[in-house]
């Protein structure tokens, strides 16, 4: 028995009550391979990063699963073959987090600006020149 | 050595004075030791101060991670960036 966090976004067409019967699917998957789904958080829609399939928001899922891996790769497996499920990603964990994880915490993102890194990087004399070009 | 660097560029003149802001960096990674920040890669607000304006993951002579510390960081950047977290290219 493995500890799994899974991550996946729902298109942004379906509706909420799609979307967590979505989640109960795979719940029961995993159920049928004698796992458990510790904790379900439906994050809701966020806007994407950038656009995936021309969507611009998706409806974020987050499980905490406790499977065999032959379970996870089932449910990987039915992922990947749902149309309507833009990414997921499931990553191996040590131990779970039953608190709300940063997704569900940091509805509205925003970059620091604070960094000039990029600044010094084009202050190259050399891309100075190209660009007089 | 970064400091060593800094007198060198002072020399050849081109650069504005911007850079010694910038260097003064923090002794120790921001994630060892007590009270340590988590490397989580759903955590946005935490991974995006170790990223520039343009979404380039920064390296760890300018943000003082440790060696260890910075191979998790970017590895958790890129899996936000590939569940659309944060951007690829920004701006």
């Amino acid at each position: 028995m493995n500890l799994y966090e899974t991550v996946f976004i729902v298109r942004q067409d379906s509706t909420s009550a799609q979307v967590e019967a979505l989640a109960q699917d795979y719940i029961k998957v995993i159920r049928d391979h004698g796992g458990e789904v510790s904790k379900t958080e439906f994050c809701g829609l966020r806007t994407l990063a950038y656009p995936i399939k021309k969507n611009k928001k998706g409806h974020y899922v987050l499980m905490n699963v406790q499977s065999i891996p032959a379970g996870i790769n089932e449910m990987e497996r039915l992922m990947k073959l749902n149309e309507n499920i833009l990414r997921h990603l499931s990553v191996r964990v040590e131990a779970l987090d039953p608190n709300p994880s940063p997704l569900m915490q940091q509805k509205n993102f925003q970059i620091d600006r604070a960094r000039s890194f990029d600044d010094e990087q084009d202050d190259l004399p050399n891309l100075g020149e190209m660009e007089r070009e | 050595m970064a400091y060593n660097r800094e007198n060198n560029d002072s020399q050849t003149g081109g650069r504005p004075q911007v850079r010694r802001q910038f260097f003064r960096r923090r002794k120790t990674c921001p994630f060892s030791g007590q009270n340590a920040m988590k490397i989580d890669h759903k955590d946005v607000r935490t991974l995006s101060k170790f990223v520039s304006e343009r979404g380039k993951i920064i390296p760890s002579r300018i943000s003082a991670v440790s060696v260890k510390k910075q191979r998790e960081l970017s590895v958790a950047i890129k899996r936000a960036r590939f569940l659309a977290l944060m951007p690829y290219v920004s701006g």
